[in-house]
């Protein structure tokens, strides 16, 4: 079942010369229980696709569609509710708040969205499966790179989200926590039928991935052909 | 307020600061208050202490006491009831062998006027005799004492003390209250004069006397030399320095927003809506603010506490109220200066390239 849709998106920054095509008519669409990996060098336009799939930007012509809702024709508190609600981002910096402790960043997101988030017991598990259970009262910097990263990995997860967009999960992570988290995500999506997408340098993750695109020059196509090349 | 409560808990020495700053900022500013507060009611503690509306004086005193006088002449067209006090003026230095020097303002009364009746003493009893007087507790705390004489200026005569009242100052001198006789002799009127004006506890009283105009106990009080300037000197001190708090306050909480706004970015990304985070500002600065009011508070009563009693301070808890409340309005102000920039952050700034 399609979950998040992307149709002819084309994204123009600056204007007359200094104009740049950053996404060039991109059609994209991920679907409940797959993990979607795009792959592309930096300026690539992988984070202005994500966080156009996101919400977070408008394209400059196109459109995108959320579990059936045009996000287009949704107000900026609609938008934010849709992303609180539907979509869990996993961010490569700046992930945590530097002044809440490990427990606290889930408290935080349970005081805006009180209902349909992990109840404690599933946040345990998840928090053994990522290897966190211990950190609980750790602040940020109190942890290593690889630890905050898998905690923004368990706080995107609390709300329950149809879809899941990842910027660099494992830029921080070493190869057994890759395998990890790459194991993570396709459990998430098989056994919760969630749609993962993620934008990646890191080819580690390609096994893990039911679909693999590449982005070059603001294009994107399909190219599983990777996964045996890499695999 | 979940959120400004965990910061300042994990930043607390960065809080700590800043909730100093605001002590000081609140400290200066109630200490100059009270001390605006304790200069202008040293001008007028007596006047208030009559209770008095109006006030009736030679219409070319330029609404002076002390340059005013009623002869005897004016006296028949004069009528008084329970509600009029007749009252002289003259300045005096008050002297004891073996004690300081005090200048002092002489007020020769009625014993049967309402001021004499109306007088609150300390201790002592009331004028009931010549050559008696009453007077502000300054003079104790200098060493007079009950039944001490007194001399005035050059004067050979006694004045005997027969009470001490607390807060009579007028114009910033003590006052000393004695009998009208009395102050006719001090000022050498030879009986042609019944007193300096005529205090009324009713705001419409009026005499058939030409040369003779009422004033209100506001125009009366405002022409007391140096009262006004001092006056709007200190209003515009402590309404500066409310400004530049405000400024000073809004510049801080300026800078801690925008050392936020990266993990504001990353909150607005997740759908965290805007109003909490403005709720979180703004609630922060309330606290930082109130914290430093508090503090500020208990500093300022503990001076006060402290403070030597010839420093006229004087906490008048209504007005220290609205200044604090205007400091809380200051923090809430300066709170919603960055809120735009909160509105405005954009998710995308913490995404990658």
């Amino acid at each position: 079942m399609t979950t998040l849709q992307l149709n002819n998106i084309n994204k123009f920054f600056g204007t007359g010369t200094s104009r740049v095509h950053v996404l060039n008519n991109i059609n994209f669409s991920a679907q409940k229980g797959e993990v979607n990996l795009v792959i592309g060098p930096s300026g690539s336009g992988k984070s202005t696709f994500l966080t156009i799939a996101g919400g977070l930007q408008t394209p400059s012509t196109g459109s995108v569609e959320l579990d059936g809702n045009k996000l287009s024709s949704l107000s900026k508190k609609q938008r934010d509710a849709l992303r609180l609600n539907k979509i869990g981002f996993i961010l490569q910096a700046y992930n945590l708040i530097p002044y809440l402790t490990v427990t606290e960043q889930f408290k935080l997101v349970k005081k805006i969205k009180k209902e349909n988030n992990l109840d404690d017991q599933e946040l345990e598990n998840l928090m053994k499966q990522l290897g966190i259970s211990e950190l609980t009262n750790k602040y940020p910097n109190e942890l290593s790179g690889g630890q905050s990263q898998r905690v923004a990995i368990a706080r995107a997860l609390y709300t329950k989200p149809d879809i899941i967009l990842a910027d660099e999960p494992t830029a921080a992570l070493d190869s057994k926590r890759v395998i990890e988290v790459g194991k993570l995500f396709q459990a998430l999506a098989k056994e919760q039928n969630i749609a993962v997408i993620v934008v990646t340098h890191d080819l580690r993750l390609i096994d893990y991935a039911d679909n693999v695109y590449e982005i070059m020059d603001g294009q994107m196509r399909l190219n599983n052909d990777l996964k045996k090349k890499v695999g | 307020m979940f959120l400004s409560l965990k910061e300042i808990k994990k930043e607390k020495l960065r809080y700590s600061l800043i909730v100093t700053m605001i002590v000081m900022i609140c400290y200066l500013i109630f200490i100059l208050t009270s001390l605006a507060m304790g200069l202008s009611s040293q001008n007028t503690d007596a006047i208030d202490s009559w209770n008095m509306k109006s006030i009736v004086l030679d219409k070319d005193s330029n609404t002076s006491l002390s340059q005013s006088l009623i002869s005897k002449k004016q006296e028949r067209k004069i009528k008084l009831s329970n509600k009029e006090a007749i009252i002289g003026q003259a300045s005096v230095i008050a002297k004891k062998t073996g004690l300081t020097k005090e200048s002092a303002q002489f007020l020769g009364i009625n014993k049967n006027q309402f001021i004499a009746k109306d007088l609150v003493l300390t201790s002592g009893h009331k004028l009931n005799g010549n050559h008696q007087v009453i007077i502000d507790e300054k003079f104790k705390n200098d060493g007079y004492k009950l039944d001490d004489k007194l001399k005035f200026n050059s004067s050979k005569t006694n004045y005997k003390i027969v009470g001490f009242v607390k807060n009579a100052k007028l114009n910033i001198s003590p006052v000393i209250y004695g009998n009208i006789s009395d102050w006719q002799q001090i000022k050498n009127l030879n009986g042609q004069f019944i007193g300096s004006g005529i205090v009324s506890k009713n705001s419409n009283y009026t005499t058939n006397d030409s040369q003779l105009k009422t004033y209100s106990k506001s125009d009366f009080v405002s022409k007391l030399p140096g009262y006004s300037a001092q006056n709007s000197t200190f209003i515009f001190m402590i309404g500066f320095l409310m400004i530049i708090s405000l400024i000073v306050i809004a510049v801080f909480l300026y800078i801690l927003t925008i050392q936020k706004l990266q993990n504001y970015a990353v909150l607005r990304a997740q759908g965290i809506p805007a109003r909490t985070l403005v709720n979180a500002t703004i609630s922060q600065s309330i606290i930082l603010v109130i914290s430093g009011l508090l503090i500020g508070t208990i500093l300022t009563a503990v001076t006060a506490l402290i403070i030597p009693n010839s420093v006229p301070m004087s906490f008048n808890i209504p007005i220290l109220s609205s200044v604090g409340t205007g400091l809380v309005l200051t923090g809430i102000i300066g709170a919603l200066i960055p809120i735009k920039l909160i509105l405005n952050v954009d998710p995308v700034s913490v995404i990658g390239g």
